[in-house]
């Protein structure tokens, strides 16, 4: 399928948060508490629409454990966007987000755009962390914010699009140089065509196999 | 340049002078008389020579000597070579060994090409290579008399020398010279290589043409670089003997054709990922790219040639029993291994094997220290067990790190292989057989303590020895040799990474070059495969026979390196072709995952091992797993922060 822009996403945040929850909830509409606790990363995909235009979002599932970091932080490199995940009902998932923060800055690309998710919302009775609190902090940070549960889908839908629309506005303001692909955005048949002309929008579809 | 000179040998000065002497069956010593009732009748010996001698291994001091012998019966010749009876110049090589090489009576039909050495310092050998594309082990002529070997074969029947390499004396039994020149340049693999090219418009070179007049038949003839390169491989290959054994003794024991056919067949099914890669290694002329691909220095499809023994069926328990003594004690382990590299162990037998392949049990133990040593391991897996149950809720509170791994393993359990029906559903015991072990692991070895990826690795051998204690033993065994891959500061990977780096570096230059290129060289792409033997990259059956045959560590400790060279050799091309860079090629190599033909890459590993020999030994650093670790002290790193 053509697009008119790719973006380049990562998930990151400490392990066991719902990171590969989130994506599957947002690739496939599915809660899978079951699946295997993700080694490297995984790889997800899905076309949405912003402004009318076709956007489909690469996403880039990351490993959480913090001796897989040294290898993680390759993944950084040209990421448009990143959802840095922490579970509402453990505390200690949130006392790391600004070991997660640096690592962000210091392997990201400047203009990454970063969306705080407070996951596990459905958890409400188990809660650790305030809505506050990560308010609190997003806005310290200067980061967007949610809580959201990968269980009941709630903002799911949101943070993956919110953030989108927000690099798709950084594009509009000119805060990119699109046809740099180290900004983890490339321009599709259907886009703006930047210097280097139109890209390949066929390639790869949604977390499929080769089947 | 295809087509192959009849030289007339008499110029030849090896050929005239042996024709001088005559056929030279008295060239040999020690000839008795039994040797010569032992032939059939009718058959008479036109050459004997003594103290022709294979080495089986890299090293000159293991060797097995024998007759050579060319025996004329019915206007046929035939070769033959019996190592001599109680004399090895090694214990390591068993009777078994022997009976390996053995050559009995081969007939020339079944002979391609002689390639002789005759080097003006060290021993003369030849290098025998059937038409099926298998080559001998080197023949080493201690007293000398590769001259008077060939010219007795020219004597008897029509050889012609190679134009491109005076060395190399092509064997053919055809009457027609142009046929045989024809017969003697096909190559068995290069004709399906033309098979599945030739829908894509396959060309062969103008010589090439001729033949397909000539033959008239559906089969295609090869290139002529197919042929040069098939020469030097071969070369290459019987270099290495111990790995020609191995080709040697299949020969004798399974029609080769069929398995050759029958893995053509399961090839020509694959999945289309490797398509384009057959069309490309062939001919650059049918690729569809406008990136030019740099050949592979192996030309992978062509090494195939000299491939490894066809994969077997896995071990069943009549064959098992015959690798034990009547205490239970396995005779020969490193036969018994060997074996089951080559096809695995029956899903039965697992529990009992892997119990050896792993080290658990010695495998001179008996049954009845089995029995005991069982019975206190037991206990002392309690003993553990115990240090971790004992610990109060209100100890707990007081212990962050206890809570921590312990929070961690139960996170990670409930998500490991739960698809599988042993795993499956709520409360599965199974998977709180899991968390018991990987808690009792994370006391026994208190420095390393638990990291993500141990569940997978425990998960099948729980899952095979359907028992706690011998499970948590086993998976020690098995941590003993992968625990550095779990190190905090990843040393055990990148360890490893950087001897894949080497290894390519070695086997395949122009795709290291690609690497280094695309700043990929350092081959995180294949950090999930290492980590976790590559457990997630097939199903879970076929993890469970790759698994037996690492551990088996033939031909190498470190076959799973060259197992990730194999599956990146088959994507080589179009990794190049697509021009992909850390990202796609990330994403690429995971999306290999389910796609990838075991058996096929188990055999192209054997190869690449043997290939690279001992640079490739030297190009993995000591204590790299699953080397065990260089020295024994303080393995693990002790990390205040390690869970
Ligand atoms: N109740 C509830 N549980 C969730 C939610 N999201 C995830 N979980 C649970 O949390 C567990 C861990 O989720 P994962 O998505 O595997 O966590 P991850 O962040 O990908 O972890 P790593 O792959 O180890 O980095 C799952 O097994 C789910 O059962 C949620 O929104 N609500
Ligand atoms: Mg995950």
């Amino acid at each position: 399928m053509s697009y008119a822009y790719l973006f380049k996403y990562i998930i990151i945040g400490d392990t066991g948060v719902g990171k590969s929850c989130l994506l599957l909830q947002f690739t496939d509409k599915r809660f899978q508490p079951v699946h295997d606790l993700t080694i490297g990363v995984e790889f997800g995909a899905r076309m949405i629409t912003i402004d009318n235009k076709p956007i489909k979002l690469q996403i880039w599932d990351t490993a959480g454990q913090e001796s897989f970091r040294s290898i993680t932080r390759s993944y950084y490199r040209g990421a448009a966007g990143a959802l840095l995940v922490y579970d509402i009902t453990r505390r200690e998932t949130f006392n790391h987000l600004a070991s997660w923060l640096e690592d962000a800055r210091q392997h990201a690309n400047a203009n990454m755009t970063i969306m705080l998710i407070g996951n596990k919302c459905d958890l409400a009775h188990r809660r650790a962390v305030s809505t506050e609190e990560g308010e609190q902090f997003a806005k310290e940070h200067g980061l967007i914010f949610m809580e959201a549960s990968a269980k009941t889908a709630q903002n799911v839908e949101e943070a993956f699009i919110n953030t989108a629309g927000t690099i798709y506005k950084k594009i509009q303001d000119g805060v990119f140089d699109v046809s740099n692909e180290s900004y983890g955005i490339k321009v599709g048949y259907g886009g703006i065509p930047g210097p280097s002309g139109g890209r390949d929008g066929s390639s790869s579809q949604a977390g499929g196999c080769c089947s | 340049m295809f087509e192959t000179e009849i030289h007339d040998l008499s110029d030849d000065a090896d050929y005239a002078a042996a024709s001088q002497q005559g056929p030279s069956s008295k060239a040999g010593h020690g000839i008795s008389n039994q040797s010569y009732s032992s032939e059939p009748e009718n058959a008479e010996i036109v050459y004997l020579k003594d103290n022709v001698t294979i080495h089986p291994t890299q090293y000159a001091t293991e060797r097995i000597s024998g007759r050579l012998k060319l025996v004329k019966q019915d206007s046929l010749l035939f070769m033959s070579w019996i190592p001599y009876k109680g004399q090895s110049s090694n214990a390591r090589l068993s009777e078994r060994d022997k009976n390996l090489y053995t050559i009995r009576a081969v007939p020339f039909a079944d002979i391609r090409s002689i390639r002789r050495h005759t080097p003006t310092i060290g021993w003369q050998y030849v290098i025998v290579v059937l038409s099926s594309g298998l080559a001998y082990p080197p023949l080493y002529f201690y007293n000398g008399g590769v001259r008077e070997f060939i010219t007795t074969v020219k004597q008897h029947i029509v050889i012609v020398r190679s134009s491109e390499d005076a060395n190399v004396f092509l064997v053919n039994n055809f009457q027609d010279p142009l046929q045989r020149t024809l017969s003697s340049l096909e190559l068995p693999r290069t004709i399906s290589i033309a098979k599945s090219a030739s829908s894509s418009s396959f060309t062969n070179s103008p010589s090439d043409g001729n033949l397909e007049r000539l033959d008239g038949g559906p089969r295609q003839k090869g290139s002529d670089a197919a042929r040069d390169i098939s020469i030097q491989v071969l070369e290459k290959f019987s270099l290495v003997t111990r790995f020609a054994r191995e080709t040697t003794s299949q020969l004798f024991r399974e029609s080769l054709v069929d398995d050759y056919r029958a893995n053509e067949n399961k090839k020509s099914n694959r999945s289309s990922q490797d398509k384009p890669r057959e069309i490309v290694s062939n001919d650059v002329r049918v690729t569809r790219s406008e990136v030019p691909v740099p050949s592979d220095p192996l030309e992978f499809d062509k090494l195939s040639l000299v491939w490894g023994k066809p994969r077997q069926p896995p071990l069943g328990p009549e064959e098992w029993a015959t690798f034990l003594d009547s205490e239970g004690r396995i005779e020969d382990f490193t036969a018994l291994k060997k074996r089951i590299f080559y096809g695995g162990v029956e899903h039965n037998l697992r529990k009992e094997i892997w119990a050896f392949l792993l080290g658990y049990y010695a495998h001179d133990s008996t049954y009845a220290e089995r029995q005991h040593v069982m019975a206190v391991m037991k206990s002392e897996y309690e003993t553990i067990k115990n240090q971790w149950q004992s610990i109060s809720p209100e100890q707990a509170k007081r212990f962050t790190k206890f809570r921590e791994r312990k929070g961690l393993i139960e996170r990670d359990v409930v998500r490991t292989d739960r698809s599988l029906p042993f795993y499956e559903g709520d409360e599965n015991p199974n998977v709180h057989l899991l968390r018991n072990i990987l808690l009792t692991y994370s006391f026994y070895n208190f420095d390393l303590g638990y990291c993500q990826g141990m569940s997978d690795l425990l998960s099948p051998i729980l899952f095979i020895m359907e028992d706690e204690p011998e499970s948590f033993w086993c998976f020690v065994s098995l941590m003993e040799r992968l625990g550095p891959n779990f190190n905090r500061d990843q040393n055990g990977m990148h360890s490893q990474l950087f001897a894949l780096s080497k290894l390519v570096e070695l086997l395949d230059s122009p795709l290291h070059n690609y690497f280094k290129q695309k700043d990929c060289l350092n081959y995180f792409f294949c950090f999930r495969w290492i980590l976790i033997q590559f457990k997630r990259e097939f199903e879970y059956d076929k993890t469970l026979r790759l698994w037996e045959v690492l551990w088996t560590h033939h031909p190498s400790e470190h076959l799973h390196l060259y197992v990730c060279i194999a599956i990146l050799k088959r994507q080589r091309a179009k990794i190049m072709q697509e021009q992909m860079s850390f990202d796609t090629l990330l994403k690429f190599i995971n999306e290999l995952s389910g796609c990838i033909d075991l058996d096929a890459v188990l055999r192209d590993a054997e190869a690449l091992c043997v290939c690279a020999g001992e640079n490739g030994a030297a190009s993995i650093p000591p204590g790299t797993p699953p080397s065990l670790p260089v020295e024994d002290e303080c393995i693990y790193q002790q990390d205040d922060e390690a869970l």
